[in-house]
């Protein structure tokens, strides 16, 4: 049975604030709040971006005086916390609020106000942490800032006091995203779409929300300890009031282990996506890539203690640690192997879309492979703390998940915006960010194998370590260039570029069946689904006819579905009586939407305050005050329905 | 732009960076990781060695195949749709397989020499107590009652067990050359991490600290000698001594301090210029350390002195009666612990944690404004006038007193 494709611009209800700045502060509306994701973290990465670069001079000759220690230590403090928590996850979140209602055909998530709500306070968290710059004090105990050096016995000034309270705030974003998202997928799905039937990306969407639902907590509960020491006293860290600095690592690392995961799933399954339509075939072992993201969540929150191998937890909890990190490389060398088989025997396209998700393919290898070379723990006792351990972990964020972002950019920019990114441009994006990441980051492997440590502000002549560091400053300068032409394009494109129409790729997934961009109601009729790939179902069946989607297999999955024949399904939240008290025709569909408002916006600011009250000289009616502003700002926000009279 | 080249200016993307690569691994690598001169650095090696070559086949069979699909498979205009396979058992069944035999492959002798290497040393080995602060290394020898900073002297040929704590924040005892790292975190020694190893060859090693510690992480150095057991036994047998300069009791009729202080007569330094002399100390001959372990820090700008020659009696005094004494200890003069002891400070080969040359000129400066000269540090400045400063010495004092501590053979 085919789908439904989505029919023109009916009657919904028309909002007074459709455009203009007000319509961004106030929306609710999925496919809003994703673009000021988008277009945040890429600020953020500009940021992050020059932080490198900062870093890089410095580090290219011996004995660079470019920056202070001081500054350096700010510096690649940040550039860490930056690219971890302000642009690659708010980029994830990015496609996670475009894309999840549209791929599972739904009209929006579950708690729009709470959708936005996450958006805004990540926007204060990020801004909140930056703003230590304004008074010299950036964070500048590393982006994992192991205690005692966290603590205010060895590092009072105002810099930790940022992180810790900027952290917390970023935190409550990312969590409440989790569980908007869960409930999205769980309760959202049109008819049909059974977990076997869902698009990949929200596959891997769906395991990254629990991955942060269960990880968050822990950082949480660590930066809480850190943020009562610092300001109320206690001891959780204080070494001299005899705590354990290890109760940090342990504590921050069952949280970062799973954050990494968090930082790669997404562009996993960006790629998953990317790479059937540009190979014109479908998926290869679907399910199995289902498992191997499941199994590698699972198996995530089990290896964390590989970051502290040098720490001296013994020989039995070190051959554990060994072998559970060893194990979670299979999943994940799978997963290579899939896409590989995707493209064996199809018919590659190379966009410029494709060309990053290849990207991901060649270079997350690459940091797969250091990565088990790390799994091997004598082995990592010369690498650990060293360069070598930052060339993996840059393979995989940047060659891993940068790449996949940007294949997910290229990808949906039409999209979301109607029009194609420019081609050439993109291609020069990405050749010089492929050339200048290798650069940029191969050398580093020898740095660290011969004896360079990290997180050094500078490093002596006659080591060893100056040509790995010349070839990687230049490498960083080409990586930048790389970046200018996709800034550039961006921009353009916005205005200039080709329109593109609604399924400019010829892809399978029901997303491509709505205009570019979407309606704001996302579907007029909400599709029935009756297989994993809707839109070649229909416009090239020959793509699938060999994918299991039978009727019997939906008879098999007790699915019924009313009004099969008429094509015309709806779930009961589309249904809204007439006047009459009549179900309303099908030429008149009233599509009710979530009610733009700016509470959730509000609510961010009352909620920020008590924190700027804590780090202003813990200011007790600032934080009182603050506290109640957010719990009036609650309350009204729950007491307002979510749409209007209907 | 057809896919041939495409392919083609693929392969020469890769080319050009690996001839960097190669180049880069050509230089010359004084702190590698490869080579390693001990018995647990070997083991750590073979591992590295099993992983590198298991990694090259995983890296030429996935990267292969990448090219080759992208290559054979890349569309062609008018050409047909492309035979829909999704799925095949076996073939996902072996790739998963071969992953897990290679694991197992680099598992088993992990685990084992996991096991090995952290097993109790002996108790035959030489127990040193290595102890890290921001940001200086402080060695002591239980048995022998011997203290010193930043210079570890250890016998070739014998185990050494090294039990690691620290006195604040996390730091981590890294000589690539030697041994893999171990982390130096808890300050009660009954917490304390230990390595063993025995050292192999005779010659001096670079450390670093290796765990991101502060402001001068950077400059936490320290070096490693492995000398033959008789040079080691001298060394103990020197550093057990008291200090090598006792200044001679000061005159104190007036026609003595009148005469000191109308005309002062700096008496010449005892300089360790002969191998002989060295050797009665035990220690490495300044002129035979390799290019690699002498220091070229940078001076700070704008920092300068202009005494550099000291008289080490005067220094002596003006040591006593300072704010030295209350951190550091010179055997039989100051009581300090706070910073490196300094009873034969004169005759190693650097200064603050292997930042710069132990010179008359590096210290005096160093002594003058110790901040200046490591970001961070914690010794204040002893200058005459500078901010913070704890001592109110001129630049001929502070040259004094340098020269004492370099007589501190």
């Amino acid at each position: 049975m085919a789908t439904t494709v989505a029919a023109p611009a009916l009657a919904g209800t028309r909002h007074k604030y459709e455009s203009g700045i007000w319509s961004w502060l106030s929306t609710t509306d999925h496919k809003k709040i994703g673009q000021l994701y988008l277009y945040t973290a890429l600020a953020w990465f500009i940021v992050g971006g020059i932080e490198a670069l900062i870093i890089r001079t410095q580090l290219y000759g011996p004995n660079g005086r470019l920056v202070s220690a001081d500054l350096y230590n700010q510096l690649f403090t940040m550039h860490g916390t930056t690219m971890i928590f302000m642009v690659v996850m708010p980029l994830s979140a990015a496609f996670f609020n475009y894309l999840i209602p549209l791929q599972i055909g739904a009209r929006d998530v579950a708690f729009p106000r709470l959708n936005a709500f996450s958006y805004w306070v990540f926007l204060a968290g990020s801004i909140f942490m930056n703003v230590s710059w304004l008074f010299h004090a950036a964070p500048d105990s590393g982006w994992f800032a192991y205690a005692p050096l966290n603590t205010r016995t060895y590092n009072p000034g105002l810099n930790m006091d940022f992180w810790v309270i900027g952290l917390q705030i970023l935190g409550v974003s990312s969590l409440a995203a989790g569980f908007n998202f869960i409930t999205t997928i769980i309760n959202m799905r049109a008819p049909g779409m059974h977990f076997m039937r869902m698009p990949i990306f929200t596959w891997s969407a769906f395991v990254t929300q629990f991955l942060i639902v269960l990880s968050f907590p822990m950082i949480t509960v660590a930066v809480t300890f850190l943020l009562f020491d610092r300001f109320f006293g206690t001891n959780f860290y204080e070494i001299p009031a005899g705590a354990d600095p290890l109760l940090w690592q342990h504590l921050f690392w069952l949280f970062g282990h799973p954050e990494v995961y968090i930082l790669i799933l997404p562009a996993f399954g960006l790629v998953s996506e990317v790479m059937p339509t540009f190979s014109r075939k479908p998926l290869f072992g679907y399910p199995v890539m289902v498992y191997s993201l499941i199994l590698i969540a699972f198996l995530g929150f089990g290896v964390w203690a590989h970051h502290m191998f040098a720490v001296g937890m013994g020989p039995i909890a070190d051959s554990i640690f060994g072998i559970t990190t060893m194990l979670i490389a299979i999943p994940t060398g799978v997963k290579i192997f899939n896409w590989l088989g995707t493209m064996w025997g199809g018919s590659l396209r190379f966009t410029s879309s494709m060309l990053f998700a290849i990207g991901l393919v060649c270079l997350f290898t690459i940091g797969g492979i250091s990565g088990v070379m790390h799994a091997s723990v004598p082995s990592d006792m010369q690498q650990t703390d060293s360069y070598f351990v930052v060339a993996h972990f840059h393979y995989v964020m940047f060659g891993g998940s940068m790449m996949g972002l940007f294949a997910g950019i290229y990808y949906y920019f039409p999209k979301i915006t109607g029009r194609f990114l420019d081609e050439k441009l993109g291609k020069w994006h990405f050749w010089l960010t492929f050339i200048g990441m290798n650069l940029t980051f191969f050398p580093m492997h020898f740095a660290g194998l011969h004896g360079m440590p990290r997180r050094i502000w500078s490093y002596d002549a006659n080591q060893g370590w100056n040509v790995d560091n010349h070839i990687s400053t230049i490498g960083a300068f080409i990586l930048a260039l790389g970046t200018l032409f996709f800034v550039i394009n961006m921009i353009r494109s916005r205005r200039n570029g080709t329109v593109s129409g609604g399924d400019p790729w010829g892809a399978p997934t029901i997303e491509w069946s709505t205009p570019s961009p979407p309606p704001h109601y996302n579907y007029a009729r909400i599709p029935t689904i009756t297989s994993r790939y809707p839109m070649w179902d229909v416009k090239a069946p020959r793509l699938t006819e060999t994918v299991p989607h039978t009727k019997e297999g939906e008879r098999k999955m007790g699915v019924s579905v009313a009004g099969k024949e008429t094509g015309e399904i709806t779930t009961p939240s589309d249904i809204h009586l007439n006047a009459e008290g009549a179900h309303p025709s099908a030429d008149e569909p009233v599509i009710v939407m979530p009610t733009p408002t700016i509470k959730p916006l509000i609510a961010t600011i009352a909620f920020v305050i008590p924190f700027i009250g804590l780090i202003w000289h813990k200011h007790a009616a600032i934080m009182v005050g603050g506290g109640l502003f957010f719990l009036i700002a609650m309350v009204a926000w729950l007491l307002t329905p979510v749409e209007p009279e209907h | 732009m057809t896919g041939h080249h495409r392919a083609r200016r693929f392969v020469w993307t890769a080319l050009i960076p690996a001839l960097a690569f190669g180049l880069a691994a050509c230089s010359h690598d004084p702190n590698s990781t490869f080579g390693a001169h001990s018995e647990v650095g070997r083991a750590q090696e073979s591992l590295t060695h099993l992983l590198l070559i298991l990694g090259g086949i995983v890296f030429v069979v996935v990267e292969g195949l990448l090219i080759y699909v992208l290559i054979k498979y890349r569309a062609r205009p008018g050409g047909p749709e492309p035979k829909q396979t999704h799925g095949n058992t076996t073939l996902e069944v072996t790739w998963t397989l071969i992953p897990a035999v290679i694991l197992a492959i680099i598992a088993v002798p992990s685990v084992r020499t996991i096991f090995e290497t952290q097993a109790p040393a002996p108790a035959s080995a030489l127990q040193v107590e290595v102890i890290g602060h921001q940001w200086w290394w402080e060695f002591r020898y239980p048995e022998f009652g011997v203290t010193t900073a930043n210079e570890l002297y250890l016998p070739t040929g014998r185990k050494v067990n090294l039990q690691l704590t620290s006195n604040d924040v996390v730091h981590s005892f890294w000589v690539p050359q030697l041994v893999g790292k171990r982390d130096v975190i808890h300050k009660d020694a009954k917490m304390a991490n230990h390595l063993w190893f025995t050292p192999e060859s005779s010659f001096v090693w670079n450390g670093f600290c290796a765990e991101y510690c502060g402001t001068s992480h950077s400059n936490m150095k320290f070096r490693v000698f492995t000398v033959p057991p008789a040079q080691f036994e001298t060394y103990i047998a020197h550093q057990k001594t008291g200090p090598a300069f006792t200044p001679p009791a000061p005159d104190t009729s007036k026609q003595a301090v009148a005469q000191a202080a109308a005309a002062p007569q700096p008496q010449p330094q005892p300089q360790l210029a002969s191998a002989a002399a060295e050797a009665n100390t035990g220690t490495w001959p300044h002129d035979e350390l390799p290019a690699w372990t002498v220091p070229e820090t940078p001076l700070p700008a704008g920092l300068t002195i202009s005494a550099q020659e000291g008289d080490p009696a005067r220094g002596a005094q003006l040591y006593k009666t300072g704010a030295c004494i209350g951190c550091h200890t010179v055997q039989g003069v100051s009581p300090g612990i706070i910073g490196p002891n300094l009873t034969h400070a004169g005759s190693r080969t650097t200064i603050a944690a292997g930042m710069y040359p132990n010179d008359a000129k590096h210290l005096a400066l160093w002594i003058k404004d110790a901040p200046a000269m490591k970001p961070g540090s914690l010794m204040p400045p002893m200058g005459k006038g500078l901010p913070h400063t704890m001592g109110a010495f001129d630049d001929q004092q502070i040259a004094d007193i340098a020269a004492y501590i370099l007589s501190l053979k």
